[in-house]
């Protein structure tokens, strides 16, 4: 071939930037296609741009001859965010306003308020209508979903232009329905939880979603695998997940990812893979400024630990921790820790101290109205007295609890494992192997209430 | 922790800016993006940043994380077309009808010899798609690809080629 004249650097520069004429374009590929080493010299430099800045000289020269024209580009760009923040400022507060007002309407108003209003069609109302719903999560599944029902609504009127771009809407669109998927799973809709989550996939796929709103969104989607108990999915989601936050240097939220991811292991089985996970996540929270991820993650590490038969270390760690719990000071938090204290005593066959414990947590639950969390109290007193050889106190709590459970839930098959439980401690044959079957069982029917309990043969 | 973290982010902007703004200029510096270009990444990424003000815990490292990201797209895509331009280049000079025998002929042996010292991989894809005229669907079904991923593969042997083009030197680290 032959080589012709030698293009200019600039053409060679524009012809690494896909910005010359076709004609241009063809013609510079097939002069460089016969390898011209002067003008492979150029290309050189233009083609790894990361390669310049093994040396720092060029570097500080590249920094140099740029930089005006960067001071310029950033200028321009200050200014017009700065005018967009205090818009933004403005919204925020119109969409907080906005909130309140629609929730102060009847229930069934607020659809129509949402879809005929031009008021109501702000981002704003949209991102604090998922941010309620989150929130209802944990006192109100139902309200939950019909808040994130709105949110849906919400933004389904809204425009590129009403946030700030395309990618902006495609972000929010999928968070939306994240959320009112969450808030299905929070309230054990299975069905509709799996069809929003089914929305969200779809809509990852088709659109352009900005880094961070795909982790906020897709760690959403790992938790509800997770109840799926498609471990291997879940695990794989908070991979994915963790690399974002990871390029996006956001180290708080990664690792608040391993510790979700932590308890995928833990559920799936997987004691050692837990550790490690919490280990390497208590590594990138920080306990300052963010203490409660920090102690839940530490907590589920004690737990992990006394799981998994090392109660020396978890009785190590749970004394290093105590000061984290009494700093929290909430009164969830405080029973949280008198439990693990009275299951790390029970480890170390400190069996009055553990009896003592597991009465005062169970009690406290059952004023606080938690009933799941006082049966579950209630069985590790009962592990105690199997211990004991009190039969007699085994099938006293047996009974206690099953009430407790009828009183406050309908779940069957919770019902059913405690039914069971309680028949062999009348038989006085309740062993500490049915007492630990019937507390897992119970732990994990919570969330999955397709679980079936299987009677021990 | 930034100064930047919220609820303090909307009366301290202009600050964090400031404070920021000679590590952007270092960032685009970094990635030699070229002036014109970078106003896009940068009004993306601050963009949403306050849009999500209230959920980034560390403005600064998380801008800065953006960015670095933005401008690494922003060479993916340029590359994209590179490819492209690239391929559409050796298509059609092979095909231009005008040329003299000679000049046909030298450059069948130049692209030989560029293919030559591609993975063998690339070379037999490559030379298929040159040589034989075999589109995409065919390339997938002759060499065993799926039908999703023969554009994948295809890309990665135009940017093969490309490099070899190129002789930044990459290539040749790799071969040696």
């Amino acid at each position: 071939m032959k080589a012709g004249p030698h293009p200019e650097p600039g053409v060679l520069e524009q012809f690494v930037l896909g910005r010359l004429s076709p004609q241009e374009m063809r013609e510079t590929a097939r002069h460089l296609l016969a390898g011209c080493p002067r003008c492979q010299e150029v290309t050189a430099v233009l083609w790894e741009p990361a390669d310049v800045f093994e040396d720092p000289q060029t570097l500080a020269t590249a920094e140099i001859s740029e930089d005006a024209a960067y001071d310029a580009v950033l200028d321009r760009v200050f200014e017009r965010v700065a005018a967009v923040e205090s818009l933004l400022a403005g919204q925020r507060a119109a969409g907080r306003r906005l909130y309140e007002e629609l929730m102060q309407c009847p229930a069934e108003r607020r659809h129509l308020l949402l879809a005929n209003c031009q008021r109501f069609r702000n981002r704003m109302l949209c991102e604090r209508l998922i941010e309620a719903s989150y929130e209802a999560c944990f006192e109100d599944p139902r309200r939950a979903v019909d808040v994130a029902r709105l949110a849906v609504a919400a933004v389904g009127r809204l425009e590129a232009d009403d946030c700030g771009g395309g990618e902006a809407l495609d972000g929010l669109r999928a968070r939306a329905w994240a959320h009112l998927g969450n808030a299905h799973r929070t309230s054990f809709d299975l069905q509709n939880a799996e069809a929003a989550f089914t929305t969200v996939e779809a809509l990852l796929n088709e659109s352009q979603i900005s880094l961070a709103e795909k982790a906020k969104v897709l760690s959403l989607l790992a938790s509800w695998r997770k109840v799926q108990r498609r471990f291997a999915e879940a695990q794989q989601i908070f991979d994915r997940v963790a690399a974002l936050y990871k390029r996006l240097g956001q180290w708080d939220l990664l690792g608040r990812t391993l510790l979700q991811k932590a308890l995928v292991c833990g559920e799936a089985g997987d004691g050692e893979g837990e550790m490690r996970l919490l280990r390497r996540a208590l590594d990138l929270i920080d306990p300052q400024s963010d203490p409660r991820t920090f102690l839940a993650a530490r907590h589920n590490l004690i737990n992990a630990l006394y799981e998994s038969g090392r109660v020396r270390e978890a009785f190590a760690l749970l004394y290093h921790t105590r000061p984290l719990y009494l700093q929290a000071g909430d009164r969830m938090n405080l029973l949280r820790l008198r439990w693990l204290e009275g299951l790390v005593a029970f480890g170390l066959q400190r069996i009055d101290q553990a009896e003592a414990a597991f009465r005062e947590v169970r009690e406290a639950f059952l004023e606080l109205g938690l009933g799941y969390e006082a049966a579950l109290a209630a069985l590790d007193l009962a592990g105690v007295y199997v211990v004991q050889g009190r039969g007699a106190d085994v099938s006293r709590v047996a009974e206690e609890t099953l009430k407790i459970f009828q009183s406050y839930n309908t779940h069957r098959e919770a019902i059913a494992a405690l039914l069971v439980f309680c028949a062999a401690a009348r038989l006085d044959r309740a062993g500490l192997d049915l007492v630990r079957q019937v507390s897992t069982f119970l732990k994990r029917a919570r969330n999955n209430p397709d679980l079936r309990f299987s009677a021990p043969s | 922790m930034s100064t930047l973290d919220h609820p303090q982010v909307e009366s301290s902007l202009e600050g964090f800016l400031k404070a920021v703004r000679p590590r952007l200029k270092a960032a685009f510096a970094r990635y030699r993006i070229p002036p014109q270009d970078t106003e896009d990444i940068l009004q993306q990424a601050l963009m949403a940043l306050i849009h999500h003000q209230e959920e980034i815990r560390d403005p600064e490292a998380w801008l800065l994380g953006t960015v670095r990201n933005k401008c690494l797209l922003y060479w993916r895509e340029q590359r994209r077309r590179l490819y492209e331009s690239v391929d559409a280049a050796v298509l059609e000079a092979i095909a231009e009808p005008v040329g003299p025998a000679q000049e046909s002929s030298h450059l069948q042996h130049d692209l030989a010899q560029a293919l030559e010292r591609l993975p063998e991989r690339c070379r037999s894809l490559l030379w298929m798609r040159y040589r034989q005229g075999y589109d995409p669907p065919e390339l997938a079904e002759r060499l065993g690809y799926s039908p999703s991923s023969i554009s994948k593969v295809t890309t990665r042997c135009l940017a093969a080629l490309t490099r070899h083009l190129f002789a930044s030197g990459i290539y040749r680290r790799k071969v040696e």
